[in-house]
């Protein structure tokens, strides 16, 4: 009897159910299970508009706030050293091991002269004025100082493309170790593979999300774009991997975080040595600053909350590069980060120079006129230059992209990549900044067809992988190489002329010739006047 | 109106009338372009859009499920749109093959006394179905070498291919050949032929049906499911959503494709697992949309053939291609290689005939040297087989002949030769085919495997619970599909919900690290 039953109702009936199940499967929220973060699954969002609370925000720029917030903090500082008996510091150390600097390296023109089959494409310096920023930095590069590098992007760099080859290049040949700058928790899942990072138990937030982020902290982002709240149990690993031959270990480690009350917390290195902290109330932002040999760093809320940014792993010298991507920024988040915060960062950290890779997101395609973008974009030149006082802006052109014609199927360039880059010029042209052309770079390694083909790029033909961003970090680091090669080959060039006329002037003398006026213009051309031979002779 | 009406239940139920109205009215604005092809997202079997279609579709279907005629038409219409929905326009093409074949099989049939004429009729058919064949198969490979040669921009001609273009052209042309043979009889019905030809759950990758197998099925006029049907339905879903969704999708993404660039080193260990990866990637994806495509069509009380069963058990390279896209095997069997002369003209042309065969298979999968030396080589070891067979008497066609011992040993060996042809046809050159090699011969070294684990264990894990998957005995299966079966409607409904959850979750993960869009099967490029 059973057998003969019809089940076709029954069949749409279990349609119906796993229709309703699945539009059900929206009500719940996003949840956490084993270190993995599943989203809301919404089978209506196709209908709905985006809620408030996920609301993505536009941010303006605004610089008297800017000021404001600067001139807050100084006198915050003040009142900080002025009134309070006990000082609180702004800065813990916990010393395991003391760690030697990293040596610094001993660079000839040879060594640092770019080695890619391209032409390299030049950074160019609009800042005219003798020792620039830019200079500096060659300088410092050159004589194998300590540099610091905040890379600002989009999806473009997430997950450490394209930095984590610019910074294991300039490490291998400027020194220095580590992955830099690692955000503590993000709200989303990425994949991140030259670092590797767990963190249970926060609340995290977006700036680009800020909403979503209860109003005592709206106010607290900083350049990393995010940041995350936790109390007892919130606890968070980075852990090195061997990625690059500069990341397997560091000596050094800063801790970014605010603690408004007074709190403590155990951080663990490597798995094995435990130390607990006390940190004391205070506003401003604190540096926890740990010495050893780092394979793996955690850290874990005893009492009390904090809000934690992140955590820096690096050397004591040679280079270190931050990758700061915050996804579908167009460069506006910076204006919603707190000024007072990244100047902060800055007193910490040092930045050397700031890059900032944006204008991805907003090409229509053909579109020709960005003027208003480059406004945008010159106020957030001044919003970095103010935030980071010592740093050089390095601003990037916007990278080659292609999108899907709608008549042939095909890909066909979005028509607007040379137009955008050239408003992007002009804005770093007027604030006399640095510029570096990305898509001219793509385009000498053959473009974006070429990087799809090789495997380089996404089938979207817009974001590069892993191995595009090796590319294009070569050939980014060839046009921080080439300025720095000519440097080194111009000093080289007039020690080997000085040296020349040294041996010069001793053999004049060995031969009884006691003046010689031997001298090196300008131009580093010797001129040797003929040598005067005195008359009296001794002998 | 309805949007009074609206207002006043909101009212009634105590809410803002006003708000739910404009809400609504917004939703259904949101709507109604989701309606219209979109050459972004065309509807797959997995896409929500086609979970809400196939629920509004259901509800007319019950109404008319029992008359043949009524029912034919608006599955018909129904598929008709889920293929404008996929493929846009193109669905004018479909209209086109359905038509001239319909017509030309007709005249075959009144004309199959004539020899030359039936032939001729034949080799009209065949030839519009492989011009449509090569047209959108050819053109870009074509485009590509001329641009190759004088410089790209040379020749500036671009398309979509249709989906599932090859599927159908293919049934086409085995409707015609099968009435010039006397196989079957024409249909008198177009829409019965349309409804062969683009029946909604196989349009898109099959698997491809034979007209004498569907026109019964077409015609019948009890239509009915049983509960063994439903269990077996819900089963082939989830499953199916699980191999093509989770497994496949997550394997390809986070591993398969960064080992192949070499972005996770170019340790050799590596490189063999990601062609063991491929290897579970291509099956899990392609046998995991037909399985979903069985069960879709089954709730509406249709079998489809099985187009896979556990490829990767077969002993000999024969029982590969009997266990591998059944139904494309068989084709190429019944209308490539019989009409090519099959084993009737001696040894040596059974052989040609077999490396052939296989060869215009690969061909057809894109014009390339890698899917070219994809089909060569499963030619040629068809070939070879066929004369170990004849050579050693006692050598079995299939595992299930042998001894288990050699059949493990039989297994392995098969395996990998078609691991090997996986390689093939993955690599986007022969150049990547020598590099992967080269980094397996020369870069060997077992203490590479704690690296390799610790850097994709996620993906190294769910490829040892594919193939596990994959090595369970028949009545594993079969013991799961009775107990889905006896499960109830509850435990069915969540089985199906949950897999979705786990395909949702996967792509939001996967999107992320990839970046492109993926959301189509790997076999619908072909």
């Amino acid at each position: 009897m059973n057998k003969d039953k019809d089940y076709t109702f029954r069949g749409w009936l279990l349609t119906l159910g796993v229709t309703l199940g699945v539009v059900a499967l929206g009500l719940l929220p996003a949840v956490e299970v084993f270190g993995l973060r599943l989203e809301r699954v919404d089978a209506l969002s196709p209908l709905k508009e985006t809620h408030s609370t996920e609301e993505v925000v536009e941010y303006e720029a605004d610089m008297a706030r800017l000021e404001e917030e600067l001139a807050a903090m100084t006198i915050a500082e003040e009142a900080v050293v002025d009134t309070l008996p006990v000082v609180v510091p702004t800065r813990y150390d916990w010393v395991v091991e003391d760690m030697a600097s990293e040596p610094r390296p001993h660079l000839t023109a040879a060594m640092v002269r770019p080695d890619t089959a391209q032409r390299v494409i030049a950074i160019e310096d609009f800042d005219s004025l003798p020792n620039s920023r830019f200079e500096r930095l060659v300088e410092r590069l050159a004589a194998g100082e300590s540099v610091r590098i905040a890379f600002m992007g989009d999806s473009f760099v997430e997950g450490d493309i394209l930095t984590c080859d610019l910074r294991s290049e300039l490490q291998q040949l400027f020194g220095g170790r580590g992955v830099g700058f690692v955000p503590c928790d993000i709200p989303f899942a990425t994949v991140r593979r030259s670092v590797k990072r767990r963190a249970t138990n926060w609340s995290s937030y977006s700036i680009m999300k800020p909403k979503s982020a209860p109003e005592r902290l709206r106010d607290k982002f900083s350049v990393s774009g995010y940041l995350s709240e936790g109390g007892a149990r919130a606890n968070v690993r980075w852990e090195s991997v061997d990625m690059f031959p500069t990341l397997d270990s560091c000596s050094n480690a800063r801790i970014l975080l605010i603690s408004r009350d007074s709190s403590s917390v155990q951080l663990t290195i490597n798995d094995t040595i435990y130390h607990r902290l006390d940190i004391a109330a205070d506003e401003r932002l604190r540096e926890i600053h740990i010495e050893a040999p780092i394979h793996s760093l955690a850290m874990e809320v005893v009492e009390g909350r904090v809000v934690c940014y992140g955590a820096s792993l690096e050397a004591d010298g040679g280079v270190v590069v931050d990758n700061f991507s915050v996804r579908s920024n167009n460069g506006h988040a910076i204006f919603g980060t707190s000024a007072a915060i990244n100047r902060q960062v800055d007193e910490m950290l040092g930045y050397d120079m700031v890059v900032l890779q944006y204008g991805l997101n907003i090409m229509l395609p053909g579109q020709r006129n960005f003027s208003k973008y480059r406004d945008q974009l010159r106020d957030m030149i001044a919003y970095v230059e103010r935030c980071f006082p010592n740093a050089v802006v390095l601003v990037m052109g916007v990278s080659d992209r292609w999108i899907k014609s709608e008549e042939t199927g095909k890909y066909v360039p979005i028509g607007s990549v040379d137009a955008l880059t050239k408003y992007q010029r002009a804005a770093a042209d007027s604030c006399n900044v640095a510029f570096w052309n990305t898509s001219a770079a793509m385009a000498e390694l053959g473009g974006m067809p070429a990087f799809v083909s090789h495997g380089w790029a996404g089938g979207d033909y817009t974001h590069i992988n892993y191995a595009g961003g090796k590319r294009v970090a070569r050939a980014l680091a060839a046009a921080l190489r080439q300025p720095v090669y000519e440097l080194l080959l111009e000093r080289e060039r007039v020690d080997s002329l000085r040296e020349q006329e040294r041996r010069y002037i001793e053999q004049m003398r060995s031969i009884g010739v006691s003046e010689v006026l031997p001298s090196i213009d300008n131009s580093g051309a010797m001129s040797i006047e003929k040598p005067v031979v005195e008359e009296e002779l001794s002998w | 109106m309805v949007a009074e009406y609206i207002g006043k239940i909101a009212e009634w139920l105590g809410g803002d009338a006003e708000a739910v109205v404009e809400s609504l009215s917004a939703m259904w604005e949101r709507l109604l372009p989701l309606l219209w092809y979109d050459a972004t997202s065309p509807i797959t079997l997995t896409s929500g859009f086609f979970l809400f279609a196939f629920l509004l579709f259901g509800v007319g279907y019950m109404a008319v499920r029992r008359v043949v005629r009524l029912r034919t038409l608006y599955v018909v219409l129904f598929s008709l749109y889920f293929y404008y929905k996929l493929s846009g326009l193109y669905v004018l093409l479909l209209l086109f093959v359905a038509v001239s074949d319909f017509v030309i099989g007709r005249r075959v049939a009144r004309r199959r006394e004539g020899g030359a004429r039936t032939r001729r009729l034949v080799a009209i058919s065949v030839a519009i179905n492989v011009a449509i064949l090569v047209y959108f198969k050819a053109t870009d490979a074509f485009v590509g070498f001329v641009n190759g040669l004088y410089g790209e921009g040379t020749l500036e001609w671009g398309m979509v291919v249709p989906a599932g273009v090859s599927f159908f052209v293919f049934q086409s042309i085995a409707y015609v050949v099968d009435i010039s043979r006397g196989v079957i009889k024409p249909l008198r019905h177009f829409s019965d032929y349309l409804f062969l030809l683009s029946f909604f759950p196989k349009m898109f990758l099959g698997p491809l049906v034979r007209a004498r197998d569907f026109i019964p099925q077409i015609e019948q006029r009890d239509l009915r499911i049983s509960k063994d049907d439903l269990g077996r339905a819900v089963t082939l879903i989830a499953g199916g959503i699980i191999k093509y969704a989770v497994i496949a999708k997550s394997l390809g993404v986070l591993f398969v494709a960064p080992a192949f660039a070499g972005e996770l080193g170019d340790s050799g260990i590596v490189a063999l697992m990601a062609i063991y990866g491929f290897t579970l990637q291509i099956y899990c994806d392609f046998s995991g949309y037909s399985d979903i495509a069985i069960g879709v069509a089954l709730l509406l009380g249709f079998r489809l053939p099985d187009n896979f069963d556990a490829p990767y058990k077969s002993a000999t390279i024969t029982e590969f291609w009997r266990r591998w896209h059944i139904s494309l095997s068989t084709w190429l069997k019944e209308y490539l290689y019989i009409s090519l002369g099959g084993n009737r003209h001696g040894t040596l042309r059974t052989y040609l005939n077999l490396i052939v065969t296989m060869f215009l298979g690969g061909l057809w999968h894109g014009v390339g040297l890698t899917f070219m030396a994809w089909g060569l080589l499963h030619g040629v070891a068809l070939a070879l087989h066929k004369l170990w067979l004849k050579l050693i008497p006692n050598a079995k066609k299939v595992g299930s002949e042998m001894k288990p011992a050699w059949r493990v040993l039989a297994t392995l060996l098969t395996f990998h030769i078609v691991a090997f042809g996986w390689l093939l046809f993955t690599a986007d050159s022969m150049h990547q085919v020598e590099d992967m090699l080269m980094r397996i011969a020369h870069n060997w070294s077992w203490a590479d495997i704690p690296a390799m684990v610790e850097q994709s264990e996620v993906a190294l894990a769910l490829m040892l619970l594919g193939y596990v998957m994959h090595l369970l005995p028949r009545r594993v299966d079969n013991a799961v599909m009775r107990g889905v079966t006896r499960s109830g409607y509850i435990c069915q409904v969540l089985l199906i919900v949950v897999a979705v959850w786990l395909m949702a979750e996967c792509d939001m993960l996967l999107t992320l690290s990839s970046g492109g869009d993926g959301a189509l099967p790997m076999y619908a490029a072909f």
